[in-house]
């Protein structure tokens, strides 16, 4: 995305938001559709027609950004995404104007002086994917998004990936056929020659089936970026990347420190990242890959905007993604989304969010896949952790599981996996990678070399054994799903597969909710947690009192961790449905 | 496997992010280097099986993450460790600086019985860069770090290249020593009990407290 973008306001009202009802209770992100969109587009500052290919459905309103652009501040949020959906749209638009010329013209003013900064010619890494790239693909040694196709991480050689990968390009051909006819059908690109398209679909339950099936590599950058709501956070915030890009050129600190230490590391891999990785290019200590460039900003900027987080190794792999598939200022929008709505606080300081996530997931363990938690309820030396300690004392797993959510999977699963993932996690929220790491537990679990599946354990020793073999398949069992399809087919299929498509965003914000009271509770009381319920408990165990019997009942929890907290009543019902009676 | 004799020890591995533990890690296990390993989030291990004085052990190897924050994770897998690994980069002086922090870091967290004489090893990796690159008069540093503070570092040293595969196996195999050594000790105290299976994985998540003061 060049940087003397021309930037225009696109506003669709959200009683006219076309996609079904159902949707809502599988997409939080929804929301986004209806709040103000930005779009930007090469052109000239007078330049203020509506976005060209854009055919706008009666009653949608095209309001030029000078006029309208909101700078509240609601810049801030550090809110879950229920918290979004709850978010009133009149906070968007109620506010006063002037500002934003304000901003938006300082910012160009300046721009000469920062083009020095930010590098706008790095090429797009992605090319348009025609038949003949794909298949001229094959012979290159480096994959479509330039990683080596042989890896040590993933144990494949050009071959197998060449394997795999003829087989994939069918499926890539179909799907980008399958976009274009969808985006036709909403008037937003025709040709397969034309543009890359800035603007995608409104969210409906087939645009979701179709980006569950994978977003045409090319388009990705511009369609994550808008189903996350990047344009609405761009919009808000326009010429602040810039800003501080200039305000920490040079700066050292401790971020910087453990940042310089991470550059080179992100990607060994990926020719993008390690230009000389290509024969014939020879390696120049005077001159810095580009992308390595950029990437120190994105992460500098970050780590200053954002300095309750800082620098935390794993956001150097989610930056090193992003940048593959969009601008630099995009990416630091993207990073911002994520450390903000997707996964909050994981990354912070005392990687509270990450102690919330794993609970929420080892409770989802617990609920969903009772016959795993059996096997790893228990610390390595088989002491049986207690349903009531699923927060305080973790289970070992939690060691490979944080890795799972800090870097989205990246380093964790194969490339291609972890982008058909990001697809969905970018158009349907954080739900995703629940629903995503429960399949892989349960893909683990059900292999025929699992340890804990296949043996009666005979005495303390073996069993040991084994609970330190699981702990090691799970930790190198996921970087050996090299087809998404099949991963993304059993997460979501009822028949044939896992059905994990049942755990909505909702479920999975109470459950966060939860655990995070549970442990500031825990925290503050140290132990003493009995008793003492805070007003609102109170209050929603009156409302709630037969349902909050039937929890206990149900899920054997303690009173005391338990009270007052209902966010499970639906995995009760849901679990009741499913298996007919009292899950152990 | 049914007849597992062998003693199980656990090694921990710690040092500043970046000094190479998991390149020595992956060199003494699996023998190789790669430029390709990532940045090590949460704890991963390596298991190797070697003969100690006609005893075979196995060998347990727990990876860490160098990032500070990553502490909070839980650190409770350091229990019952046998021996400790402190890494420092030789290019790097605050890496060698802040091998005592994480010794006391492990003492805390790991509670062993015998922090006075608990086994711990220092290992200087990347010896095999530039000598203009490594930290000036190292040497001197390293006895001020060893010998003279109060609660010194007063343990074997070695310089490895993990990427030239220089010294890496002759550490770890003192470090498997050691580890035995102590092993064999805490086997000692507790005669009365045939659990000589029970410390080396010991795995307690028993912090409650420590573990979420964040």
């Amino acid at each position: 995305m060049q940087q003397d973008t021309k930037l225009k306001l696109l506003q669709v009202p959200a009683h006219q938001r076309t996609e079904s009802d159902a949707s809502h209770s599988y997409s939080v992100l929804d929301y986004y559709d209806s709040e103000t969109i930005l779009i930007s587009e090469v052109g000239s500052d007078e330049n203020l027609e509506p976005f060209v290919n854009l055919q706008p459905k009666s009653g949608e309103m095209f309001v030029p950004l000078l006029g309208t652009q909101n700078t509240s501040r609601v810049t801030n949020m550090d809110m879950r995404d229920s918290n979004e959906s709850q978010m009133d749209t009149s906070m968007i638009t109620n506010v006063s104007l002037g500002d934003a010329s304000t901003i938006t013209r300082n910012s160009r003013r300046s721009l000469p002086s920062l083009n020095s900064l930010i590098d706008p010619n790095i090429p797009p890494c992605i090319q348009p994917l025609t038949e003949l790239r794909l298949k001229q693909n094959l012979d290159d040694k480096f994959d479509i998004y330039g990683f080596k196709k042989d890896s040590s991480l993933f144990t494949s050689t050009v071959e197998s990936h060449n394997e795999w990968f003829s087989e994939y390009i069918p499926h890539l051909l179909t799907q980008k056929k399958k976009w274009l006819v969808l985006m036709k059908a909403h008037g937003l690109a025709s040709r397969s020659d034309a543009p890359l398209p800035l603007r995608y679909p409104p969210k409906s339950e087939k645009v979701k089936k179709l980006v569950r099936r994978g977003i045409p590599p090319e388009w990705r950058g511009n369609a994550w970026f808008f189903y996350a709501g990047g344009y609405e956070k761009l919009n808000k915030n326009i010429g602040v990347y810039e800003k501080i890009v200039a305000d920490t050129a040079g700066m050292q600190n401790k971020d910087t420190e453990v940042i310089e230490r991470d550059l080179h590391r992100t990607f060994p891999d990926n020719k993008y990242f390690k230009p000389e990785l290509v024969e014939g290019v020879a390696a120049d200590s005077n001159k810095e890959a580009p992308m390595i460039s950029a990437l120190r900003r994105v992460l500098t900027a970050f780590a200053q905007f954002k300095p309750q987080i800082g620098y935390c190794q794993s956001l150097n792999f989610l930056v090193g993604l992003l940048l593959l598939f969009m601008s630099e200022e995009r990416a630091f929008w993207m990073l911002v989304i994520i450390t903000e709505r997707i996964i909050p606080q994981v990354h912070s300081a005392n990687l509270e969010g990450v102690h919330t996530d794993q609970g929420v997931l080892m409770i989802c363990i617990h609920e969903y896949i009772p016959k795993l938690w059996s096997i790893i309820g228990k610390s390595f030396d088989g002491t049986v952790l207690k349903d009531d300690k699923i927060l305080t004392r973790p289970p070992p797993l939690t060691l490979v599981t944080s890795a799972w959510f800090m870097s989205m999977f990246v380093g964790i699963l194969p490339i291609e996996s972890v982008l058909r993932i990001w697809d969905i996690i970018f158009y349907e929220g954080s739900k995703a990678l629940f629903r995503l790491s429960l399949t892989i537990c349960r893909l683990c679990m059900d292999h025929p070399n699992f340890a804990g599946s296949t043996r009666d354990s005979r005495n303390m020793e073996e069993q040991e054994t084994d609970r330190i073999e699981i702990f090691q398949f799970i930790q190198n069992f996921p970087k050996s799903i090299t087809d998404p399809s099949l991963l993304i087919n059993l997460c979501f299929k009822k028949i044939g597969g896992y059905g994990f498509g049942f755990l909505s965003q909702d479920e999975i914000n109470r459950c966060r909710e939860f655990v995070a009271q549970q442990r500031s509770r825990l925290r503050t009381k140290k132990g003493s947690i009995a008793g003492q319920l805070s007003d609102s408990e109170r209050a929603s165990l009156q409302g709630s009192a037969k349902m909050d019997d039937e929890i206990h009942d149900v899920y054997g929890f303690q009173r005391s961790i338990m009270s007052g907290v209902a966010w499970n009543m639906h995995i009760s019902s849901v679990m009741k449905k499913k298996l007919g009676k009292r899950p152990e | 496997m049914s007849a597992r004799k062998k003693t199980l020890l656990k090694v921990i591995v710690l040092g500043d992010l970046g000094v190479g533990k998991t390149s020595l890690m992956q060199q003494f296990v699996n023998k190789k280097f790669s430029h390709q390993y990532k940045a090590t989030i949460g704890a991963d291990f390596l298991t190797k099986d070697l003969t100690i004085d006609n005893k075979t052990v196995s060998l347990q190897i727990w990876d860490t993450a160098g990032q500070e924050r990553f502490q909070s994770l839980g650190v409770a897998f350091y229990r019952g460790a046998d021996c400790c690994v402190l890494c420092y980069d030789v290019t790097n002086e605050k890496s060698l600086n802040n091998l005592s922090s994480w010794k006391d870091e492990f003492l805390v967290q790991s509670n062993v019985s015998n922090p006075q004489d608990f086994p711990f090893i220092i290992i200087g990796n990347k010896i095999d860069v530039d000598e203009s690159k490594k930290i000036p008069s190292l040497q001197k540093k390293l006895l001020n770090i060893t010998n003279n503070q109060l609660g010194g570092l007063n343990y074997p040293l070695f310089e490895t290249s993990a990427k030239d595969s220089i010294n890496v196996e002759t550490a770890f195999e003192n470090v498997a020593r050691m580890a035995l050594q102590q092993e064999e000790l805490n086997g000692a105290s507790r005669n009365d009990m045939n659990d000589d299976y029970h410390d080396a994985i010991n795995i307690h998540l028993e912090n409650d407290n420590s573990g979420c003061a964040c």
